[in-house]
């Protein structure tokens, strides 16, 4: 099962509209009400917030979902008049999570996420494609947690997170008539995360949580020069038939969730959630060849991307109201804010600020429950002004997200 | 409860179709139109540089990508017509059927970078068929000829198949002229082109400038039948030709075009590749000690002797060294060197001497070495003395591989006042006035100029903007000279043709 998730979850590749490459699709109930943190009933809150994991009413929980993402970039060139659009795949995040009461005041979990990915394919031989044709990001966090009651109406949860990605980066080398590959698939990275769950009154849910950054180390990448076997002396690989290896660093950046649900009646249900997401980790891209001198640092094999990300702000509103005892409706919308100025855009993880609604319908089945969400984004379409690259032009997103959720809580 | 629910969606919904997701302007709406001009019959004028001439010659895949055909390309957008090309019948060209009197081929084929010796460097390829001709396939809106100079433009019998033997005509024109005593500029106005753009006067010092200065300043002599093929062309003679073309295009209604000035020689890798001084200590190696004992020490004491010791400084071990080079303006020391010498190396050696070193001095970096001595730069001169027979090193490097800083001062003089000329005849004649000149120097500087994250410099090779002759550019290049038309049509007659993408064309082929 493990195995089978990991897998899943590797294939895994999304288009990220808002907030740089991070996918904010870990609970496709959470989804139909904006993405929303504050809710404490099945196994799902396990990403949002360790803590949650003490107030969820059973003492077995597990949940699995899985997303559909179809996205499309278009980016037009306002002085050669072209327009050029994405070919992506539909991206499939997936998620699952399991939560277990061992005794009234410690409950143990583990969540199984891709909170970070990315898959934007450009047409071959486009405008920017000396930036990017293809561009593959994935990751996968494993999250063993741990959750303590402090009161009744108070828990303290913590989890450790360990990360495995992927990076497939095809983009074009012009000068040299060619194309370069970055390709790693055992990168790893570390991190933690931690928060606080309060219900204190049967109206109120509250959800503090903070996860930390994770910064994935690709140590020993491959970069596969595609061009003339002429030119190998002339990139220090006359030895290695083209092929070099790399270091580099991908920050997957930390993010701070505040979250609060009120039951405006019993059937009805308000929430709201607030996110900051520290880009500002995201100051630039190193890439450390072992031998190619295509850097532009005084070590000719070191390449420094400037990336310019600054911290990002999430606003989420959602709400649920029990048409009956077994079917719930849902709605949300939020703002998700793009990460980057228009002078910082760069095609290879294309961003906007991006106004989202939600809708969803959860159906109970005695123990069984069965969630649909979908999600429509309107991307605000923006300028391109990336003087570092002499990249200008105008960019617009269309994006639509669908979900299936199953949970089960049993005893 | 339900009417709450539903209007706070309602509510996010109008907040939501508030902010703009499609583009204000979206380009597939616009409309690209050729204000005041008419762009239905365009005709280019010029040399090399217009018809896509690259890698040191005229090939079918470079006319491909001939900078009037991207004009053109992008005129049809707003009306433009059919855009011919008198094209070369294959994709090597030369001519194997024209030769000088020793038999050696006046017309190779393109260079190509081949691998010798572990290192990539150009070679010509054989030239692929004989000179054929086209005539009846036009007339064609492409008229750069390759070589042709200011003056040739209006030079009748410049298209004669007989004159050929004569240096008097130009075999890229022979292969399209519509009779032997036209001129490009007849079979231009024949066609009464809508719209014209003329880039002419770089080959009228560029043949100077190539051969390192061998021709004459015709400063002052306004006669260019008495010209030799690498003088430069007096200034008047340049503006009087253009002057005349112009003239002759408004006699047909033809008064809508542009017009580019030249850029200066220094901006190109023809030029600028080779430097001064190449001659490390690392280089010379124990050499270095033998060439100051034997050779640059006695030279400097004779020659300081005769008032000329600055041509010659003693090879430094902790610098790069210049190149020794040949500078005919130099008062010619041959007679004094050897007598001087005689004494210690006998008559004969001495002569040689004398001979070699009369005008010799060592290179500054106001000379400008020129692409070709890069093959023979520490090589040995196989009819000079075994001592002292080293290219650069021993042995001066002729006048031809050199451009000296007095010669290179006349070839900037001549083109400041060609481009005073163009940029009054731009204005007087009311046409778009093209840059090219401003975009090259811009090219040389150490940024370069940048497209879609690709960065574009003059730099030989690796910089992508010039062909492998070190002269011409290459698509790439030419794209970037494109879309400085572009710019200065669109400006001038309010157009708006699109840009183009450099970077879709090609740079320089890699074996």
């Amino acid at each position: 099962m493990k195995r089978i998730l990991m897998t899943a979850a590797l294939a895994a590749g999304v288009m990220a509209y808002a907030g740089g490459f991070r996918v904010s699709l870990q609970g496709v109930k959470q989804l139909a009400m904006a993405h929303t943190s504050a809710h404490a009933e099945d196994a799902s809150v396990a990403f949002f917030n360790p803590a949650g994991i003490s107030f969820i009413p059973n003492k077995v929980s597990v949940v699995a979902g899985g997303f559909g993402v179809s996205n499309q970039i278009t980016f037009q060139n306002t002085s050669t008049l072209k327009q050029t659009e994405t070919d992506n795949p539909l991206g499939t995040p997936l998620y699952f999570a399991a939560a277990y009461k061992i005794v009234d005041k410690l409950s143990v979990g583990l969540s199984i996420t891709t909170p970070f990915g990315s898959t934007i394919e450009w047409p071959s031989g486009w405008e920017g494609a000396e930036m990017v044709e293809k561009l593959e990001l994935k990751s996968f966090f494993f999250q063993p947690m741990v959750s303590v009651k402090l009161a009744p109406w108070a828990s303290f949860g913590a989890s450790y997170i360990y990360a495995r990605g992927k990076v497939d980066w095809t983009k074009r080398v012009t000068q040299l008539g060619g194309s370069l590959n970055l390709l790693d698939d055992e990168a790893t990275g570390h991190g933690f995360g931690f928060g606080f769950y309060f219900q204190p009154d049967s109206k109120w849910d509250v959800s503090v949580a903070y996860r930390s950054p994770v910064d994935m180390k690709a140590e020993n990448g491959k970069a596969t020069f595609n061009v003339s076997s002429a030119l190998y002396p002339n990139i220090g690989l006359a030895a290695t038939g083209g092929v070099d290896t790399f270091k580099a660093t991908l920050p997957l950046v930390d993010e701070i969730t505040l979250g609060a649900t009120y039951k405006v009646t019993p059937k009805w249900l308000v929430s709201a959630d607030f996110n900051y997401h520290g880009w500002e980790r995201y100051n630039k891209l190193t890439l450390d060849f072992a031998n190619a001198p295509v850097g532009n640092q005084a070590d000719p094999t070191i390449l420094v991307a400037p990336k310019n990300f600054k911290n990002a702000k999430t606003f989420r509103v959602g709400t649920q109201y029990m048409v009956t005892d077994m079917i719930a409706a849902r709605a949300g919308w939020y703002y998700d804010e793009s990460p980057y100025s228009d002078e910082n855009f760069i095609p290879e993880t294309p961003s906007f600020d991006n106004y989202v609604i939600t809708a969803g319908v959860g159906l109970k089945f005695n123990k069984l429950g069965v969630d649909i969400s979908g999600a429509y984004a309107m991307p605000e379409s923006r300028k391109v002004n990336n003087a570092y690259n002499s990249f200008y032009g105008q960019a617009k997103a269309k994006v639509f997200y669908f979900g299936l959720g199953l949970s089960y809580n049993a005893f | 409860m339900k009417k709450i629910f539903l209007s706070s969606i309602a509510a996010s919904l109008l907040f939501a179709v508030s902010c703009q997701t499609d583009f204000d302007n979206s380009t597939e709406d616009v409309v690209v139109t050729s204000g005041e001009a008419d762009f239905s019959k365009y005709v280019a004028l010029g040399n090399s540089l217009t018809s896509g001439y690259r890698d040191g010659t005229l090939y079918s895949s470079g006319q491909n990508e001939s900078y009037p055909l991207m004009l053109a390309t992008q005129m049809k957008l707003a009306g433009g017509g059919e855009f011919k090309q008198p094209m070369m019948p294959n994709d090597v060209g030369g001519f194997n059927d024209l030769k000088d009197a020793n038999g050696n081929i006046l017309y190779p084929g393109k260079l190509t970078l081949q691998v010798s010796n572990g290192a990539l460097g150009p070679v010509y390829s054989a030239p692929a068929a004989a000179l054929d001709n086209v005539t009846s396939g036009g007339p064609y809106q492409n008229m750069g000829v390759p070589g042709a100079k200011s003056f040739h433009l209006v030079t009748p019998g410049y298209g004669s198949a007989t004159n050929l033997s004569l240096g008097r005509a130009n075999p890229y024109f022979v292969r399209f002229a519509t009779s032997a005593s036209t001129t490009v500029l007849a079979d231009a106005m024949a066609q009464k082109p809508t719209f014209f753009s003329l880039w002419i006067g770089a080959n009228d010092v560029l043949s100077y400038a190539t051969s390192g200065g061998s021709g004459v300043d015709q400063k002052g002599n306004t006669n260019p039948a008495t010209y030799g093929s690498n003088d430069i062309s007096d200034p008047n003679v340049v503006a009087a030709s253009i002057k005349g073309v112009l003239d002759g295009l408004k006699s047909v209604g033809t008064t809508k075009g542009a017009i580019s000035n030249i850029p200066y020689v220094s901006s190109v890798p023809y030029f600028t590749t080779v430097p001064y001084n190449p001659l490390t200590p690392a280089a010379l190696g124990a050499n270095l000690t033998a060439l100051n004992s034997g050779l640059y020490g006695p030279l400097k004491q004779a020659l300081t002797a005769f008032g000329a010791g600055t041509r010659i400084n003693l090879l430094s071990s902790t610098s790069a060294n210049p190149l020794l080079i040949k500078d005919t303006s130099l008062t010619n020391l041959s007679a004094q060197l050897t007598a001087a010498l005689t004494p210690s190396l006998g008559a004969a050696t001495a002569a040689a001497f004398g001979q070699i070193y009369g005008q010799a001095r060592q290179a500054t970096s106001e000379d400008f070495i020129l692409l070709p001595a890069n093959t023979i730069i520490a090589k040995t001169n196989p009819n000079a003395p075994a001592s002292i027979n080293v290219y650069g090193v021993s042995f001066p490097l002729d006048n031809q591989y050199v451009l000296t800083k007095t010669e290179s001062a006349l070839v900037t003089a001549a083109t400041d006042a060609y481009n005073t000329s163009i940029t009054s005849l731009a204005s007087a004649y009311g046409l778009a006035l093209v840059d090219s000149k401003s975009k090259m120097i811009e090219l040389n500087s150490a940024s370069g100029i940048q497209w879609d994250g690709v960065k574009y410099t003059a730099k030989f090779v690796t910089g992508g903007a010039f062909s492998l002759d070190g002269v011409h550019p290459t698509g790439r290049g030419y794209a970037i000279i494109a879309n400085e038309f572009l710019k200065a049509i669109n400006m001038k007659y309010k157009s708006n043709l699109p840009m183009i993408s450099p970077n879709s064309y090609s740079g320089v082929k890699f074996p």
